[in-house]
């Protein structure tokens, strides 16, 4: 039993914050609320630093597989509000190419990704509650596919070289890269200004090569694709708590009302511990699940566990965090407001509480 | 970072698992099936205690010098979970909590007679501190040791003083300066409750476990009673209530509840087709206690670890009190819910299902919320040491 970080986990935590800090200052952020939320030189400068090769095996540049130290950047990136919606690239098509993935594809892919160059993923279908049972179809006519069907909440897509796209067809469930050339894009608005987008497949054909896995393996290889998403958002979630949380104790901690600081008062300072406790908790959850993710592909409870905190964390101390705030809270000329809107799409993109709660429920009662 | 027990750990958790199958006969379990003994104390008890002394299961994280193994406290944290699990209460407030305290601040002969006899299985505590008039403000207690030539007169009362119907010995915290600030003027004893000016009386609760009012009447204790330097008990009892506070939130006994009642519902037919199991509700409700144990666990097995390196994080000990505590509420409901009116029915009920055991824990439920620390007090804390906000009053 260790519960301490490695000395270059907590290196990498703190030079992440050294660059966040200084790219995410209030007046740099503002640029993003009504723009295009894709900050390109912090990405560059991230890529330029390393940063994008954590949890990717070092022989492709990377720092070596342990998602814990992905997950160290995700939270790093949710605790400053970075305006850069990564885990399509970063988690959902690097780290299931690195596992699932030949050689080929891994040198190709990965060292692109580590240098800075944008893919994605499109894996969720509006009006379907099941990413595993994907409702795209893929038609296999001798070594070409035919894919249509539609996605969304794909993200930062019109950047991306290639998407990853999921897909039923008559050999099962299938991962396959499209050039994003091949596709149609609709930005979406949402709740966080982040680039969310539709992405649109009429008949779209690709070679049969563009199948990232071994014949057999696509419903493997999703399933670790979804779990792992739901670990590196969870991670995300975790840092957008945190800080709320660290504004909760900061604020309450010098507002005066009745001539006393109005974190002397049981009421409050009784409502920021239960958000600790709430941080607390998704912190040891999150770690377990990836830790336990880094040696076994298939961890769904634990990526549910995570996600299931993730959620309700996010829900409860954001709410707990503008109560305490009054009026400030919501003032968008100070910082909670963004992090409420972080903590809302991280509650509910990839699976809220309660639709996890009912698939580990199921899970639990039917698998023993 | 490493996240699970290692293969030496699982080992020992297998080989107590074992150990208890056979510690643990029908005449113990039918004896502490008495209400009487629920909290032990019966001669089937006492004679598994000191097998399990004997057998060197006590104080696996001790010293060498009173008996111990020297293993780590996740060694020890697993022996707890491990007989916790089965049903057997074991005083874990003396193993776990009093005992290691005589162990480093006790006199020569508190170490020698008392500390080895504790990891023999021989001897068992109460803990007092509490008074009709001192409850969360514990620092306002009025019991008072006044010294003699060689030695200390203790008069004054206790409350809450569980175990002390057949405990040996009480831990008790007194008054020993008058003029001191509260915190500064309290030194700790242990007396012996064979002392003829002591005296109890029962209280009777609502979870059936006995607890006492204690009265202590020109009780002479010799200078070697007394534990640590006088007029510091204070950090005594704090550090005591860090070590007691994780003891009493251990994972062990909610985890095994939780699988009986899926097994019980897994084979409690509704239908022809269905079993109780398979109703979305109640996999919500299973859900929702799976992922509550997860955290707890993880709390408990962080907590330990920190203390093997010897730096306890008030903050942090304050979590998993106040998370455990009000868990372990929230957890017996749910589950409640997925057995119903089953779950309603006592033990020599026809129709009584897991041995009761659901009908009895929500009933000793709320002792932990208040006791060993207001979670009122445990929030302060929290917001104080992980916040760093400023003092409540």
């Amino acid at each position: 039993m260790d519960f301490s970080e490695l000395s270059h986990q907590t290196e990498i935590r703190d030079s992440l914050d050294k660059i966040l800090n200084e790219h995410c200052s209030q007046e740099l952020l503002k640029e993003y609320d009504s723009n295009f939320k894709h900050d390109a030189s912090l990405l560059s400068l991230l890529s330029s630093n390393g940063y994008l090769g954590l949890g990717l095996n070092e022989k492709y540049g990377g720092s070596g597989e342990d998602l814990y130290d992905l997950g160290i950047l995700f939270e790093r990136l949710g605790y400053h509000a970075a305006p850069l919606s990564l885990s399509g690239c970063l988690v959902d098509v690097a780290q299931t190419i690195q596992k699932f993935s030949n050689e080929g594809f891994c040198n190709e892919i990965l060292s692109s990704i580590i240098a800075g160059e944008i893919y994605t993923s499109a894996i969720l279908e509006p009006s379907n509650q099941d990413p595993e049972n994907p409702i795209t179809t893929a038609k296999i006519k001798d070594d070409q596919l035919v894919i249509s069907g539609t996605k969304y909440l794909s993200e930062i897509s019109s950047m991306a070289k290639s998407v990853l796209i999921s897909a039923n067809s008559n050999e099962g469930v299938l991962l396959v890269l499209v050039e994003s050339d091949k596709v149609k894009l609709t930005e979406l608005s949402s709740t966080a200004n982040s680039p969310l987008f539709k992405v649109e497949l009429d008949s779209v054909r690709v070679d049969r090569e563009s199948i990232i896995h071994k014949k057999g393996r696509g419903l493997e290889a999703l399933r670790y694709l979804i779990q792992v998403n739901m670990v590196m958002r969870s991670y995300v979630a975790l840092g957008v708590t945190e800080k709320m949380t660290s504004l909760i104790a900061g604020y309450t901690s010098e507002r005066e009302q009745f001539g006393r600081v109005i974190g002397t008062f049981q009421a409050v300072s009784h409502r920021a511990a239960d958000c600790f406790i709430e941080l607390e908790c998704l912190r040891l959850v999150n770690q377990q699940a990836s830790i336990n993710l880094n040696t076994n592909l298939d961890c769904e409870n634990d990526a549910l566990v995570s996600k299931i905190w993730a959620g309700n964390a996010c829900h409860k101390i954001s709410y707990s965090a503008q109560h305490l705030h009054g009026g400030m809270g919501v003032d968008k000329d100070y910082v909670l407001w963004r992090y409420c809107l972080l903590a809302k799409e991280c509650e509910l993109i990839n699976g809220s509480a309660s639709q996890n709660i009912d698939r580990l429920g199921i899970n639990l009662t039917t698998n023993q | 970072m490493l996240i699970q027990l290692n293969q030496k750990q699982l080992k020992l958790q297998n080989e107590l698992r074992e150990y208890f199958e056979g510690l643990i006969t029908p005449a113990l379990r039918a004896e502490l099936n008495q209400p009487e003994h629920f909290e032990g104390g019966g001669p089937e008890f006492k004679k598994a205690m000191r097998t399990m002394g004997s057998d060197g299961w006590i104080g696996l994280s001790w010293k060498k010098e009173f008996g111990g193994k020297e293993l780590s406290p996740i060694e020890q944290y697993v022996f707890v979970e491990t007989v916790m699990r089965t049903g057997f209460p074991f005083p874990f407030l003396t193993t776990e909590s009093v005992g290691p305290m005589i162990a480093e601040y006790g006199s020569p002969w508190a170490k020698e007679e008392i500390a080895t006899k504790i990891l023999k299985g021989e001897i068992i505590y109460g803990i007092g501190y509490s008074e009709p008039n001192s409850g969360t403000d514990l620092a306002s207690l009025q019991t008072k040791a006044i010294k003699q030539t060689d030695g200390y007169l203790i008069n004054g009362q206790k409350m809450w003083t569980s175990l002390a119907n057949f405990s040996d010995y009480i831990w008790l915290a007194t008054r020993t300066d008058f003029d001191a600030k509260n915190h500064k003027g309290i030194s700790m004893f242990i007396v012996p409750t064979d002392d003829p000016g002591f005296s109890m009386s029962a209280i009777n609760t609502l979870g059936d476990v006995r607890t006492n009012a204690t009265f202590y009447d020109d009780i002479y204790v010799p200078e070697t009673h007394l534990v640590g330097e006088l007029n510091q008990g204070w950090s005594l009892i704090t550090s005591q209530l860090n070590l007691e506070r994780l003891a009493l939130v251990n994972h062990g006994p909610v985890e095994e509840l939780y699988k009986d009642v899926l097994k019980t519902a897994q084979s409690t037919k509704i239908n022809n087709d269905q079993c109780l199991s398979d109703l979305s509700w109640v996999q919500h409700n299973f859900a929702q206690v799976h992922s509550g144990i997860e955290a707890l666990k993880l709390i408990c097995w962080k907590q330990t670890w920190i203390m093997e390196s010897g730096q306890l994080n008030m903050a942090e000990a304050s979590v998993a009190k106040v998370y455990g505590s009000e868990f372990f509420i929230e957890a017996y409901r749910l589950m409640m819910e997925i057995m119903g009116e089953l779950s309603i029915l006592k033990n020599d009920s026809e129709l009584t299902i897991l041995n009761a055991r659901l009908e009895r824990m929500y009933r000793t439920a709320s002792i932990l919320t208040f006791g060993g620390g207001t979670n009122e007090v445990q929030r302060d804390i929290i917001a104080m040491a992980g916040l760093l906000m400023p003092r409540t009053r």
